[in-house]
């Protein structure tokens, strides 16, 4: 017994020490411009991003072209698309001391752990070392901050999210675009009436429904709201929390989203909408493509408009303020940060929204034009003009800022409270209590 | 009685795969049992904090809790389907004298389909929205009132997802039990039939009494592998709505590797380990004081 306490003692101090030699190999992530000769090599790029999409597309023609003049050089480009699975591929590489030279990740708590810990490169003095922090979109970088304002992700798109709905659905039943969300509830009785399903929603991801759980704080207390909560220095006991958790108990009452959502996913949800079965549709500007072209179901393009997230009575913030991501950011692992690592974002990220731009999309930069698609409907610009009428302050979605074990109780809880399987007041002392247990963890 | 020398060669030969069992198996097993006692999340400092890990499991933790009745609750149906059926499909086939080996194949057929197919037919056999064919099914043979979303539905959804598991495997062990019930000698049957036995006689007397080296295996079997049913709750409805099909290992997934809280995690593999361990006991000495009675 004594011998193999010592052995797993020996196993220990071992793991220990090798855990040590790992963290200490870091180069200082304050020094963006590295020098020394140029070595052309492979590295890679651990991302989470639609694998035939416009960032992979784009950055696999730039690695090419860099590569004519540096021989030997590619870019690997590893892509998770499924978040939850990408997630935990990120941290079990950051766990092992294994993240290649560059990586995708949110602002969330563990990333705030891994810049604290120096793995990660300080995005703003990179940006500004290449000439290119001032042509980005503000909006763009500070959804990529930590609550410090550091800056340790680069963002490479930039989404509006709206809601979209059926004209003539809410006509048929008689009801009108809310002025307010207070408003949301009633139009679903309405809708429900008239035999519409009100809103479709992806309830198997579970971040849309987080969404909704944002925007009453976000209009009651603008941005604060959540970053208090997320330590635990505000509650869903409050005024505020309250206000969220009786609206959301309340669109479930109102049998707001379809029904058996929790179960449904992503293109349900899109089919319900597009097919003329929901009225409303909760979605970003990646949907361009589907929701405003010719690619949408004929039967309902004409009728297909879009709203901003509607505010409320002494709404601390504007109209203009809404949920507007610049997607998940890309991260520059320190430790592998190189004089031919620096010089491939330089060309790359001089490149890219150029190259971005014109696939329709939104550059998160302000210095090119995005090019509207010869196939687009009207609403196709209209949704890219609300780009150049944003306010100052944005609403961050839930997912990023939580930690983890809270956030996924959210989650869940969101369903329940929903589904009117618990009650407002459950609710609240639970996630209450799973914020105090969880917090001071990642927030001490 | 094989002579020494032989012996001592078998031994060699076992043991290579015994190391790797050893470096497989009850290694991990350890390193759970050892990071059980440390906070880690992956990145921070291993700290070490005692039982605090099994304190919080067993006082602090409502999911965990939940997630323990579910498994039960989770086993519980798997078992029925899988030996209840078995036993009784298989001891239908023995009096089948012709289609016994379509029907064997047909039976076994879900165990060979991959687990995300099955997954995601039954989402859709569950739908509401639209229909999927269980609904549907309900509304042609008249009971609409029935109709639900089997999958967002709190009181529906644990059996829900616990039949695919148990009807993907009801097959295999039928084809076991099957076999063992044609082992069952013929004579003896016949021996029992003239002397007046039942049919519940001739199953209770002769051919379960038979069967039951088998039937321990299968059952040990089938308790192991519903304890440790993870791919089809967690494809099907990520243990939601809620907690409501939450699993002891689906909920150790996730606290590992979406809460990267691998202490606690380890915390409650060592919990599934013992857990499983136990069951296997039980049924031991259930089944043998059956056997002695």
């Amino acid at each position: 017994m004594k011998k193999l306490f010592r052995t797993a003692a020996l196993a220990a101090a071992a793991a220990l020490a090798l855990s040590a030699c790992g963290g200490g190999a870091a180069s200082s992530p304050t020094n963006v411009s590295p020098t020394g000769e140029i070595k052309p090599r492979e590295i890679s790029w651990l991302l989470s991003r639609p694998a035939d999409g416009a960032v992979i597309n784009i950055m696999k023609k730039l690695a090419a072209d860099y590569a004519k003049d540096h021989p030997g050089f590619s870019l690997n480009l590893i892509t998770t698309p499924d978040r939850p699975s990408y997630i935990q591929k990120l941290e079990t590489l950051a766990a092992a001391n294994k993240l290649p030279e560059l990586f995708d990740t949110d602002a969330t708590p563990f990333a705030r752990q891994l810049a604290q810990q120096g793995k990660m490169v300080d995005a703003e003095k990179l940006l500004k070392s290449l000439n290119v922090y001032d042509s980005y979109r503000p909006g763009a970088l500070d959804y990529q901050r930590f609550d410090d304002g550091s800056l340790y992700m680069i963002p490479f798109q930039f989404e509006l999210e709206f809601i979209w709905y059926n004209k003539a659905l809410l006509q048929k039943a008689g009801v009108a675009v809310p002025k307010s969300l207070d408003d949301i509830p009633a139009m679903c009785t309405a809708l429900r009436q008239a035999g519409i399903t009100p809103i479709a929603i992806d309830g198997q991801d579970q971040w849309p429904l987080e969404r909704y759980v944002a925007y009453q704080p976000f209009r009651a207390q603008g941005p604060d709201f959540i970053q208090k909560l997320k330590k635990g220095d505000a509650k869903f006991a409050d005024a505020a929390g309250q206000k969220t958790v009786q609206w959301l108990s309340s669109l479930g009452k109102a049998k707001c989203f379809q029904d058996g959502f929790s179960a449904q996913g992503y293109s349900d949800a899109q089919n319900q909408f597009t097919s003329g079965q929901a009225a409303m549709y909760n979605i970003g500007t990646w949907e361009l493509p589907s929701l405003a072209t010719d690619k949408l179901n004929p039967a309902v393009r004409n009728d297909v408009d879009f709203f901003t997230l509607p505010t409320t009575a002494g709404s601390a913030t504007a109209a203009n303020e809404y949920v507007s991501p610049s997607g998940i950011g890309m991260a520059v692992n320190a430790k592998t940060y190189d004089p031919l690592v620096a010089d491939f974002l330089k060309f790359a990220l001089n490149k890219y929204p150029t190259e971005y731009a014109a696939t329709g999309a939104l550059s998160p930069t302000t210095n090119v034009q995005t090019t509207v698609p010869a196939n687009a409907t009207p609403l196709y610009k209209k949704a890219l003009d609300k780009a150049n009428d944003l306010g100052t302050k944005q609403a961050m979605p839930w997912d990023t800022q939580l930690d983890p074990t809270t956030n996924t109780r959210l989650q869940q809880e969101l369903v329940l409270l929903v589904q009117g399987n618990t009650t407002p007041e459950q609710f609240t002392s639970t996630m209450d209590s799973t914020i105090a247990q969880n917090a001071p963890k990642f927030f001490k | 009685m094989l002579p020494t020398r032989s012996r001592l060669s078998v031994l060699v030969f076992l043991l290579p795969p015994l190391l790797l069992y050893g470096a497989a198996v009850l290694f991990p097993i350890l390193q759970s049992l050892f990071l059980s006692f440390f906070s880690w999340n992956g990145i921070s400092d291993m700290e070490f904090i005692g039982l605090a890990n099994y304190l919080r499991m067993f006082t602090g933790d409502d999911v965990f809790w939940r997630s323990f009745f579910n498994a039960l609750g989770y086993l519980a149906i798997c078992l029925i389907l899988q030996l209840g059926g078995a036993l009784f499909v298989a001891s239908l086939l023995t009096s089948l004298r012709r289609g016994a080996e379509l029907i064997k194949t047909l039976y076994l057929l879900p165990a060979v389909i991959s687990t995300v197919a099955i997954a995601f037919l039954f989402v859709r056999i569950y739908s509401i929205d639209p229909v999927g064919l269980l609904n549907q099914l309900l509304h042609w043979i008249g009971l609409g009132d029935l109709e639900r979303a089997w999958l967002s539905d709190v009181n529906t959804v644990l059996a829900a997802v616990s039949a695919p598991e148990g009807w993907r495997f009801t097959g295999l062990y039928m084809l076991i039990i099957y076999a063992a019930l044609l082992a069952v000698p013929k004579e003896l049957e016949e021996a029992a039939i003239l002397d007046g036995a039942s049919r519940w006689q001739l199953f209770t007397k002769i051919r379960f009494p038979f069967i039951r080296p088998v039937w321990i295996t299968t059952v040990i079997m089938a308790t192991t592998y519903g304890l440790r049913g993870f791919d089809i709750p967690y494809l099907m409805t990520n243990g939601g709505p809620g907690q409501s099909s939450e699993l002891l290992t689906t909920y150790m997934y996730k606290t590992a590797f979406t809460s990267t809280d691998f202490g606690y995690a380890s915390t409650i593999s060592v919990f599934i380990v013992i857990e499983c361990l136990v069951a296997v006991g039980l049924i031991l000495v259930m089944l043998k004081r059956k056997a002695d009675a």
